[in-house]
C-alpha cells in the first residue's frame, strides 16, 4: 500500500496529482482516534450476566459513527457479559447512547465530533464532576452509557440503524457538495457502486477505499491556474456548463474555486454555526481561520488590532489549528469523512491559558518562567506539525 | 497576535499580562459564550415546493423562527399537510439534499437561501436517495 495514497495517471499532466502534503493530512485526519468507554446501563443487564466485565473500551476512529461500532460491542457483550439466552434478545435497532451526564448522543454525528463537543461542553461546567478534564488537555475516555431498549425516538429524530446512518452520511456529503459548487452533480454523478463503495470505506475504515471515491468529489489543492473563473455566488441550483477545454476541468475542482467551504463551528453547549465561507476575501487574500473566527465570534476572537490576552481557542480533530491556516485548504485536507470540517471553539480558562503560554516560553528557552503544568497532546496530534505551533 | 516577546537573551522576559488581566478576560469570555447562546428570535421566510405527486398547499410561504431545528419544520409541514407521523414525507433543500434534522433554519437560510427565502421541497417518495 503506497504511503501517500493514490495518484491517477490517466494521461493527465502531473499538476493534477494530489500533492504529498495533502495526502499526508488526509491520512492523519483519517487515522485520528478517540478513546471511548462503553458501559451498559446496569439496570438493563440481565440477572445472570457477569457484572464485573461490563465496560468495553474502544479506540474509535474519529470519522466513524456509533452505529458502526455496534457489531463489535455486540460481540463483546455476547462473549463476556450476556449468556446465550439473553444474548439472543439483543436488538441493535433499539440501542441508544447517553453521556455520563445524561445527554442523549446524536449518533449521526461523527464520533470525533461527539468527543470534542463533549470535552468543550464539560469544561465549562463546574469542575465538581470530573476533576481531570477541566484543567488540562489530557485525553480521557469519553464515558458512554449504552441502553439496550426503549430508545427515545422523538428526541433521537432518526432510528440508529446502519442504513439510516448511511443515508445521513450521504446527506452530509451532498450538502457539502452543494455548499462548494451550488449543485450536487459530483455526488449524483457517482455510480451506485461508488456511492456504496464510499460508505464501505467508512464501515471498514479503509483509507484507500474511501478516497478512491472521495477523490472524485473533494476539491484538490494543487495551485489553481488563473484562467479558471470562479463559480457563480448565487447559491441556486443553476449550474455553469462545463468548460469545453478538458485541460481546465481539474481547475474547476480546486479548493480555492469553491463558492463556499463546508465548515461548522461548535461552541460548548451550542450553538452550531454555519454560513457562507468564501475561499478568498474581497481583497483577494486567502480566507484564514483567524478571519473566520473573528468574523463569526468577535467577542471570543477579537479582530485585529487587538493586543489583550487571548480569550478562546479553536480545535479541529482535537488539535489546535494555526490561525493563519487557510479555510479552503482546511476544507480540502482536514475535513471529516462526511465532507465537513468542524471547528470547536472554547474559552481559555486561566490554567489552560497559562499552560499554552508556558509552552511557548519553554520553546523559546525561558525554562524558569514556565509553570509546571503541561499540555499532553493527543497521541494522533503528536505526529502533526500543527497544534501549539503559534508564533510569538 | 500579542503575546509579548522576550528580549534577545530570552532571560529577562516576563509574562505579558498579570493573572488579574487574564481572569478578567476569562470572565469576559464566559459572558461572550452566554451572548452567543441566546436564541435568535428573528424569523426567515421558508418556501415550500411540492415535488411529484405531493399535494400543493394553499399557502407556500411561511415565516419561521430562525432558531428552530429543521426537525420542527418537518413537523410543521406534516401538520399543514394533515399527514400522520407514519406517512412518508421526504424533504430537500433546493431539490439537492436532505439536511440533518438538527440543523437550524438559521444556518440553512444563511447558507442556501435564494431571493430572500429558503426553498424546502417535499415529496412522498425518496427522489434523491
Amino acid at each position: 500500500m503506497s504511503a501517500y495514497g493514490t495518484t491517477r495517471h490517466h494521461g493527465q499532466p502531473s499538476a493534477n496529482s494530489t500533492p504529498a502534503s495533502t495526502t499526508l493530512f488526509r491520512r492523519l485526519t483519517w487515522e485520528g482516534t478517540v478513546p471511548l468507554e462503553i458501559r451498559v446501563d446496569s439496570k438493563e443487564l440481565p440477572a445472570n450476566s457477569d457484572r464485573g466485565l461490563e465496560c468495553y473500551y474502544i479506540q474509535a476512529p474519529r470519522v466513524s459513527y456509533l452505529p458502526l461500532l455496534m457489531p463489535e460491542i455486540r460481540r463483546f457483550l455476547m462473549d463476556v457479559v450476556f449468556d446465550e439466552a439473553a444474548g439472543k434478545m439483543l436488538k441493535e435497532e433499539e440501542w441508544w447512547f447517553e453521556s455520563e451526564e445524561g445527554t442523549l448522543l446524536k449518533w449521526h454525528w461523527p464520533i470525533g465530533l461527539i468527543y470534542d463537543n463533549h470535552i468543550i461542553s464539560a469544561s465549562i461546567r463546574p469542575p465538581s464532576q470530573t476533576s481531570t478534564s477541566h484543567y488540562n488537555l489530557q485525553v480521557t475516555p469519553l464515558k458512554l452509557i449504552l441502553h439496550l431498549a426503549s430508545p427515545p425516538t422523538e428526541k433521537l429524530l432518526l432510528s440508529p440503524s446502519a442504513e439510516s446512518c448511511k443515508q445521513a452520511f450521504m446527506g452530509q456529503l451532498k450538502e457539502a457538495d452543494f455548499v462548494r459548487w451550488g449543485n450536487t452533480k459530483r455526488m449524483t454523478g457517482l455510480r451506485k457502486q461508488d456511492q456504496d463503495g464510499i460508505w464501505e470505506g467508512i464501515k471498514e475504515h479503509n483509507f484507500d477505499d474511501y478516497w478512491r471515491v472521495a477523490s472524485k468529489i473533494v476539491p484538490t489543492t494543487a495551485p489553481a491556474r488563473s484562467n479558471s473563473p470562479p463559480p457563480s455566488t448565487n447559491p441556486s441550483m443553476h449550474t455553469r456548463p462545463p468548460p469545453a477545454d478538458p485541460q481546465s476541468a481539474p481547475d474547476r475542482d480546486n479548493a480555492y474555486n469553491v463558492r463556499s467551504v463546508p465548515v461548522r463551528l461548535y461552541l460548548p453547549d451550542g450553538p452550531v454555526m454555519q454560513d457562507v465561507v468564501p475561499p478568498t476575501l474581497e481583497d483577494g487574500s486567502a480566507h484564514t481561520l483567524v478571519h473566520y473566527l473573528s468574523t463569526h465570534l468577535p467577542l471570543l476572537f477579537p479582530p485585529a488590532p487587538y493586543s489583550g490576552p487571548e480569550l478562546a481557542y479553536a480545535m479541529m480533530h482535537g488539535v489546535l489549528v494555526p490561525p493563519d491556516a487557510e479555510m479552503a485548504w482546511l476544507g480540502a485536507c482536514m475535513a471529516g469523512a462526511d465532507g465537513w470540517f468542524s471547528a470547536v471553539a472554547n474559552t481559555l480558562d486561566l490554567a489552560l491559558f497559562t499552560t499554552i503560554i508556558s509552552q511557548r516560553w519553554r520553546r523559546l528557552g525561558v525554562e524558569e518562567l514556565a509553570p509546571k503544568l503541561r499540555i499532553e497532546s493527543t497521541p494522533d496530534a503528536r505526529s502533526l506539525p500543527v497544534g501549539g505551533d503559534e508564533q510569538a | 497576535m500579542a503575546s509579548g516577546s522576550p528580549d534577545d537573551s530570552g532571560r529577562q522576559a516576563t509574562l505579558p499580562w498579570t493573572p488579574g488581566d487574564v481572569s478578567e478576560s476569562a470572565t469576559e469570555a464566559l459572558q461572550a459564550l452566554d451572548t452567543y447562546k441566546k436564541k435568535d428570535p428573528s424569523k426567515v421566510v421558508v418556501r415550500f415546493k411540492a415535488v411529484g405527486n405531493a399535494p400543493i398547499m394553499r399557502q407556500n410561504f411561511y415565516k419561521i423562527t430562525a432558531s428552530n431545528r429543521f426537525q420542527a419544520v418537518i413537523q410543521f409541514l406534516r401538520k399543514e399537510l394533515g399527514w400522520k407521523a407514519g406517512d412518508p414525507l421526504f424533504t430537500y433543500i433546493n431539490l439537492a439534499f436532505s439536511p440533518a434534522p438538527d440543523d437550524t433554519v438559521s444556518n440553512l437560510y444563511k447558507s442556501f437561501a435564494t431571493e430572500g427565502h429558503l426553498i424546502v421541497n417535499y415529496s412522498t417518495t425518496a427522489a434523491w436517495g
